[in-house]
């Protein structure tokens, strides 16, 4: 592949809109309407593809995205081919609705249930540094829309299968919750398409007043795959909203999330985890806003990297002067496995109000020589060693994810195989 | 004070005039010792004369220069080993600071261990059921809570609740040798009965126990054959349970102006 790996930022986004103005008569406008499509292809211009100088895209290996050969979506897979083309579905979630998407498009047939999907509503207006969600708004060509009255559990798959390679796919996903509703929600992305993919997701989310969403988000996707999701979540009075988020795959991700708790007693708590190895890049941009009064946050984040591998983590807590009563708390931790690896975290708060709880600390750091030697003066080998210690870094976060299903993927990925640990927690 | 070991029988521990380094500093300056199997020695000594740093330069913590001397256990090059090969090999180090791990489960962590040893000495590994029915023996002679098990490695333990772990994990592994740093420090009286307890259910013909302590009280309940006095990195003294009791009485100083002469 010819290597677009230094074109300027002007060359990326005139490729983009090339390869709009290529697709565009065929994009359905039941997934975005034509004026939405509009709207975001004129604020992506407004905006400019982002430069690595830029403070919110500092961490973003842009170049992953840059290399994406081209910005159409992938040409939808025939459901006869899916067996071939798409890698196995993970086994069925007991109690959970499956919806799959290949491609970006859903499937109807055996695998996936038949889970409703209602109507869409217009994208959010992204800012600035949740630009890439425009690419979303542009070149989608489904949607999972769901809207719960009620109690439901709906497991989305997103896989990427072996025939989008090459081309990009655009996972969208927008949840709205009435009132006192409560949704446990997985969201996977996986696949691993053999050539530079882009997967480029967006996620709506709209709780109403006392409605309760777990959402667990699990990022798997195969090496070659450049991996962005674009999250806006708003709260009203007495939501709350729970995330579980790990990444574990692509050659290089971005999530850029934007919470806004509008209404009084409105919580949320974002535990994420992320894991690289090799030359992986994940960088995380998330903003909260407390834009009410009593509102809560709970914000931690735990990234492992190895090798060559770089994480990082922005979180921004903005507690406007409207919000008195916050709370807010932020637990950034990087352990730093590897010679050349590199993990920035960037915590920040911001209070314009008095009478706030607000808590934040980062650390940084390589495993703890004491704890290490302490575990091998007990005889363990030095491999299960590290990975018991990493096990242990990310503890907090995997405890708090519930659905087992999920803990054991995110613990795989993190600390590699031990078999015996599961073992003795049924056993104790 | 007849030992039960055989005179003829090569040492178990064989230290010979080591010297080491930490921070640039000698700390260790000419230490000989031989443990022999079925021995119990105990090593007491001022604060800061450089027994904690016998005890992990035998266990093979890194940070420390070894400058000259040599120790050997059964015979073996102990500083050609791994720490985690001289645990598998039969040494086992209580930590006078047993660090705390949340996220490893207690019972995972000596199982891993006690299977490491099993492996190396070519028996089979215990399942979940046979280390279970092994661990339960076990923790009621140490008066440890079941429920110990599925908590984090000493996460939140007090001080005392971490030293009967110590020796709980001691019991489970049944080491050749046992280095004891300080573990009966920080015990109430009861607790100090029950690890003494815990290390006498183990004294035998084919293991040795170093006990580092400051104090006389513990030797009441586990008897030494012998008694060293390290000062200023070295073994200034050397006796029976005798010089622990004159310790006692007349402080350390003595031997200090001894060894400094
Ligand atoms: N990492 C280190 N860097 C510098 N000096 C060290 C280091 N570790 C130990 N020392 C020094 O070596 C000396 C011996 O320390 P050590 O811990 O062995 O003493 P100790 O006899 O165990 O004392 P205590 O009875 O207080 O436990 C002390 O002066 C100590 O400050
Ligand atoms: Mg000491």
């Amino acid at each position: 592949m010819a290597s677009p790996a230094a074109t300027r930022p002007s060359e990326t986004l005139d490729r983009i809109l090339r390869d709009y103005q290529a697709v565009a008569a065929r994009l359905p406008d039941a997934a975005v309407t034509r004026d939405a499509r509009a709207h975001a292809v004129r604020e992506l211009s407004r905006y400019g593809w982002p430069k690595a100088s830029d403070e919110q895209w500092r961490y973003t290996n842009l170049r992953a995205f840059e290399a994406v050969p081209a910005f159409g979506p992938a040409v939808p897979v025939p459901e006869l081919l899916l067996p071939e083309l798409a890698p196995e579905l993970p086994p069925a979630l007991p109690g959970f609705q499956r919806l799959l998407y290949v491609d970006g498009v859903r499937q109807l047939g055996a695998a996936a249930s038949a889970a409703a999907t209602a109507t869409t509503t217009a994208g959010p207006d992204w800012p600035a540094e949740q630009r890439f969600g425009l690419l979303c708004d542009m070149f989608a060509s489904d949607v999972a829309a769901l809207r719960i009255r009620g109690s439901a559990a709906v497991e989305v798959l997103f896989l990427t299968s072996a025939a989008a390679a090459g081309a990009a796919c655009y996972p969208r996903l927008q949840v709205a919750l009435e009132p006192d509703s409560e949704l446990k929600l997985v969201e996977r992305h996986l696949g691993a398409p053999p050539a530079p993919t882009l997967v480029c997701a967006n996620i709506a989310i709209e709780l109403g007043r006392g409605a309760r969403l777990m959402h667990y988000r699990l990022q798997q996707c195969g090496p070659r795959t450049a991996f962005a999701d674009t999250l806006d979540a708003r709260l009203a009075e007495q939501a709350s909203y729970s995330v579980r988020q790990v990444a574990i795959g692509a050659g290089s991700a971005r999530t850029s999330a934007q919470v806004r708790l509008s209404g009084r007693g409105a919580a949320l708590s974002w535990q994420a985890i992320a894991v690289g190895r090799g030359q992986q890049v994940h960088d995380a941009a998330l903003k909260v806003e407390h834009l009410a009064p009593d509102t809560r946050t709970e914000e931690v984040f735990r990234g492992i990297a190895d090798e060559r591998a770089r994480i990082a983590f922005s979180g921004h807590i903005h507690i406007a002067a409207c919000a008195p009563g916050s709370d807010a708390r932020q637990s950034l931790r990087g352990l730093i496995e590897g010679a050349g690896a590199e993990i920035d975290l960037r915590p920040r708060l911001e209070i314009n109000t008095d009478e706030v709880k607000a808590q934040h600390g980062a650390t940084t750091g390589a495993l703890d020589e004491n704890l290490m030697f302490y575990l091998l003066a007990r005889g363990i080998d030095r491999s299960t060693a590290r990975a018991l210690l990493k096990w242990a870094f990310l503890g907090d976060v995997l405890r708090a994810i519930d659905l087992r299903e999920v803990r054991r993927a995110a613990e795989q990925g993190a600390a590699g195989q031990l078999p015996d640990v599961v073992a003795i927690g049924a056993l104790t | 004070m007849t030992s039960a070991a055989d005179p003829l029988a090569p040492p178990l521990l064989d230290i010979r005039d080591l010297h080491v380094k930490v921070g640039g500093q000698e700390v260790l300056r000419g230490i000989s010792l031989v443990v022999r199997a079925g021995e119990v020695h105990a090593i007491m000594g001022p604060n800061g004369s450089g027994k904690s740093t016998l005890a992990h330069v035998l266990a093979g913590r890194p940070g420390y220069e070894i400058v000259s001397g040599s120790a050997s256990f059964e015979g073996r090059d102990l500083f050609a080993l791994a720490p985690e090969q001289r645990a598998r090999a039969g040494l086992f180090l209580g930590f006078q600071y047993p660090v705390e791990i949340p996220g490893v489960n207690n019972a995972y962590l000596l199982k891993a261990a006690v299977n490491a040893a099993r492996r190396e000495r070519g028996l089979a590994e215990l399942d979940a059921f046979e280390f279970l029915s092994v661990v339960r023996t076990k923790i009621r002679l140490m008066q440890i809570d079941e429920s110990f098990l599925s908590r984090g490695v000493n996460e939140g333990f007090s001080g005392g609740e971490k030293k009967r772990n110590e020796i709980l994990q001691l019991l489970v592994l049944e080491p050749k040798l046992a280095l004891l740093d300080e573990t009966d420090s920080g015990l109430d009286i009861d607790a100090l009965k029950l690890v003494a307890n815990g290390i006498n259910s183990l004294r035998a013909a084919e293991r040795a126990i170093v006990l580092v302590t400051h104090y006389q009280r513990m030797l009441d309940f586990v008897v030494p054959d012998y008694v060293h006095v390290l000062a200023r990195g070295r073994i200034a003294r050397s006796g029976d349970r005798t010089l622990a009791l004159e310790l006692e009485k007349r402080g350390y100083d003595w031997i200090g102006e001894q060894a400094a002469a």
